[in-house]
């Protein structure tokens, strides 16, 4: 067990990381807050690509001489892509929730569902 | 609900010498700095979307030195919209060349020209990064200008 | 000319640039933009199909890099179907939302970007790749579904955002243990390799559960559909059509595509839990949505619930495993599509028309307006199943399968599903033509000219309440698809053949 934190903290970060972003998009109210649970919940998602993409004693992937081991890129760049995408769905949810906090008054999700019921 | 509107958006901005002088002096140093990221995709790290974003970060802070509306006026809505544009048909471009000369799409080794590769990947980084900069900066000057709202417009 | 199999992609993405750009000068050109852009796909989606029909199996290298290392777009009988049906989808739904829809260059540069994202998911043969179209499909979806003129419409697009980023990001984590595990992202490489590396490996199963919950939660199976009717019913008209008929579908395509290709059919024979899993949520599923597709009364949430219903009865299809099942599960996808966008663009110009959009208010829907009612009507029962329409071959094809396969509850629960389909709808029938309109059944914000579309079909245009011809042509147009289709069954099973006995061994 202190074997398994002392080397594998990464994935114990990762999927506390993961678990509680999760619980905030479904278990908080404000929608704000939903929108930041699912941003935590993307990172531990990134986190736990990147840890497993560590080569032991591995270089850059520039071709240098003398080196034999290299770091594959592609999972950097795919993760990448995912943060980009993560960016861009966070700033249209933000969007959203300006103009449901201009119309509503309001950014708890109960009081705009009693809101809508009485539309 | 509109009169909630025009209060918060009369938020008070206090003028500070010190944040002023310093980002006038930093920003140009940024800026560089972005394109220098954005001209290093193909060898080292560094690409399109970094230097994108960083660009993007100089123009925030430019907003948040001199005022979100002055910033705005400067950084004029038709320019955010040519730049995001320009970016991706550039990307396409580049890409649809080498179509038409008989390879495939984004094979840039048709091109023919000494080092095709890495000046095409370069092109293709310099478009990303124009639309990242440009959708960022687009999308901070929207969120802060608040919402009036007509179907179709987002 | 294989070439067109890229272009599928960029000529909507070259599309949306130009809107945004003429939007800056050019106010109204938003339109015309899209229209030309769709022509385009559809003539490209036509060459792709003719290709596969000729020659079979198309695979295009993406920058001249062969796979593995390389990203390459694959047509073959299973995707060039769904290039076709995006492409027609979205020029009747352009044709469609003249009148109806949103208007603004905004609105057709994210409807054009959704398009280019769609023939990307269903172009791709790269699973990280499919990923990024998935997510921009995504993106887009949300952005259409928020353009609606209430706040409701933010509000269902919110909650669609937060709960179809939680379903990619899944799918993102399920691609990164087939990487890990295998090394490689290409689809077909894949599944050697995931063969190498043993079906009963954890990370292979992981992937598995991931890459497919991720999926169905686009998909929108019970029980994470919860994002759908709201989104169905708080979007414009015309976005309800184009994302009822193509979104879900093209997640149900996905499905299948990391279904048969990348874990294939040998991966089941090793894990029979994984099927039986699978196939006992599409069960669930399929009753589940027709039983809460009876308590609606709002037209659009019910047929919202009744996808639910539909898209459990694909997914079954696709886990039968057998080759039958899997021709009536495209069936059923394609055919889904049509009459699912055909209903929803029918109850949109009823209410253009009348302004009813609950069952109540379509109490003597017949005498205000007849083609409407009636192309609801032929609609409705072409989903239920009624021979010939296609709504009856595919369901016929999945059940004969679940029986080959020796799945017979699969084939009750379908059974069970058409009862309650007809349950509602005979409903909607019943009211139509059956009841008469009482002058308690106000319509809500419809327009002021109300009763008259009970002149001749033809003259729906007359007072000027929104309804024009050709929005009532692509109602027509889709009834009239949805009936031959059904007769094309056969043809198309042995279209699919070459693709399905590569994967079925058969």
């Amino acid at each position: 067990m202190i074997d398994l934190l002392t080397t594998k903290y990464n994935y114990i970060a990762a999927i506390l990381l993961m678990a509680g972003g999760l619980y905030m998009v479904v278990g908080d109210r404000n929608l704000v807050k939903k929108v930041i649970g699912m941003n935590l919940f993307q990172t531990g998602i990134f986190l736990f690509f990147i840890t497993t993409a560590f080569v032991e004693d591995g270089r850059p992937p520039v071709i240098q001489e003398g080196t034999e081991t290299y770091v594959s890129p592609l999972p950097h760049v795919l993760i990448l892509t995912a943060i980009v995408v993560g960016v861009s769905l966070t700033a249209v949810a933000l969007t959203l929730i300006i103009r449901i906090y201009s119309e509503y008054g309001t950014l708890r999700e109960d009081v705009i569902t009693e809101m809508e019921t009485d539309d | 609900m509109s009169e909630r509107n025009t209060e918060r958006r009369e938020r008070p901005y206090t003028e500070s010498s010190v944040i002023m002088s310093t980002v006038r002096v930093v920003a140009p140093f940024v800026f560089t700095y972005g394109l220098f990221v954005m001209f290093h995709g193909a060898d080292s790290s560094g690409g399109g979307f970094q230097g994108g974003a960083i660009i993007a970060a100089m123009v925030l802070m430019l907003a948040f030195a001199f005022g979100i509306e002055p910033t705005r006026r400067w950084f004029k809505n038709t320019a955010i919209v040519l730049l995001a544009t320009g970016g991706v048909l550039a990307f396409l471009f580049i890409g649809i060349g080498p179509l038409v000369l008989g390879g495939t799409f984004l094979e840039y080794e048709v091109y023919g020209f000494k080092k095709a590769t890495k000046y095409g990947i370069e092109g293709v980084e310099l478009g990303i990064g124009a639309v990242v900069a440009s959708v960022i900066s687009g999308l901070f000057f929207a969120i802060a200008r608040g919402f009036e709202f007509t179907e179709g417009q987002l | 000319m294989t070439d067109a199999i890229v272009l599928a992609v960029v000529v909507p993405i070259f599309g949306a640039m130009l809107s945004l750009i003429a939007g800056l000068r050019f106010d109204r050109s938003g339109w015309a933009i899209a229209a030309l852009t769709c022509l385009g796909q559809l003539a490209t989606a036509g060459i792709i199909l003719a290709t596969v029909v000729r020659d079979g199996r198309q695979a295009y290298a993406l920058a001249g890099f062969q796979p593995p290392a390389g990203i390459e777009l694959v047509a073959d009988g299973l995707s060039a179907p769904v290039v076709v049906l995006i492409a027609a989808v979205s020029l009747a739904v352009v044709v469609y939302a003249r009148q109806a829809g949103p208007r603004g260059n905004a609105f057709y540069t994210v409807y054009l970007l959704l398009c280019g994202g769609l023939a990307g998911v269903a172009l791709t043969g790269d699973i990280f790749n499919m990923y990024v179209f998935l997510e921009i499909t995504g993106l887009a979806a949300y952005a259409l579904v928020a353009s609606g003129d209430s706040t409701r419409s933010a509000v269902a697009g919110l909650k669609y955002l937060v709960l179809g980023t939680i379903g990619a990001s899944l799918f993102l984590l399920g691609a990164g243990y087939a990487y890990i595990a295998t090394g490689t992202l290409n689809m077909v490489d894949l599944s050697e390799q995931l063969a190498a590396a043993g079906y009963d490996s954890r990370l292979v199963l992981g992937a598995f559960g991931l890459l497919v919950t991720g999926l169905l939660v686009k998909v929108a199976l019970f029980p994470v559909h919860t994002w759908q009717p709201k989104a169905y019913s708080s979007a414009p008209d015309s976005v309800s059509v184009y994302i009822s008929a193509l979104v879900s579908t093209v997640a149900a395509y996905a499905v299948a595509r990391v279904l048969f290709t990348v874990f294939t059919p040998a991966f089941f024979a090793a894990n029979p839990v994984a099927q039986t899993a699978l196939l006992y949520a599409a069960a669930v599923s399929i009753v589940a949505g027709s039983v809460l597709a009876i308590l609606q009364r709002d037209l659009k949430r019910m047929l919202a619930y009744s996808s639910v219903s539909q898209f459990g009865m694909v997914v079954a299809g696709f886990a039968l495993l057998s080759q039958s099942a899997a021709v009536g599960g495209v069936i059923h996808l394609i055919g889904h599509a049509v009459l699912k966008g055909g209903l929803f663009a029918a109850v949109g110009v009823v209410a253009a028309q009348t302004g009813a959009r609950s069952v109540d208010e379509y109490a003597g829907l017949a005498g205000r307006a007849p083609l409407s009612a009636a192309l609801v009507a032929v609609l409705g029962l072409s989903l239920v199943g009624v021979p010939p329409s296609v709504g009856f071959v595919g369901k016929f094809y999945i059940a004969v399968g679940a029986v080959e396969a020796g799945e017979w509850p699969i084939a009750v629960v379908i059974f069970v599903s058409t009862v309650l389909t007809l349950a509602y709808f005979a409903r909607i029938i019943e009211r139509m033509y059956f009841a008469h309109s009482s002058p308690d059944t106000a319509v809500e914000g419809g327009e002021d000219v109300a009763a008259d579309g009970g002149g001749p079909p033809g003259s729906v245009a007359g007072d000027g309440d929104g309804v024009t011809p050709e929005m009532v042509a692509v109602v027509v147009v889709a009834a009239v698809v949805a009936v031959t289709l059904g007769f094309a069954g056969s043809a198309i099973e042995s279209f699919l053949e070459p693709t399905l006995t590569e994967v079925f061994g058969r």
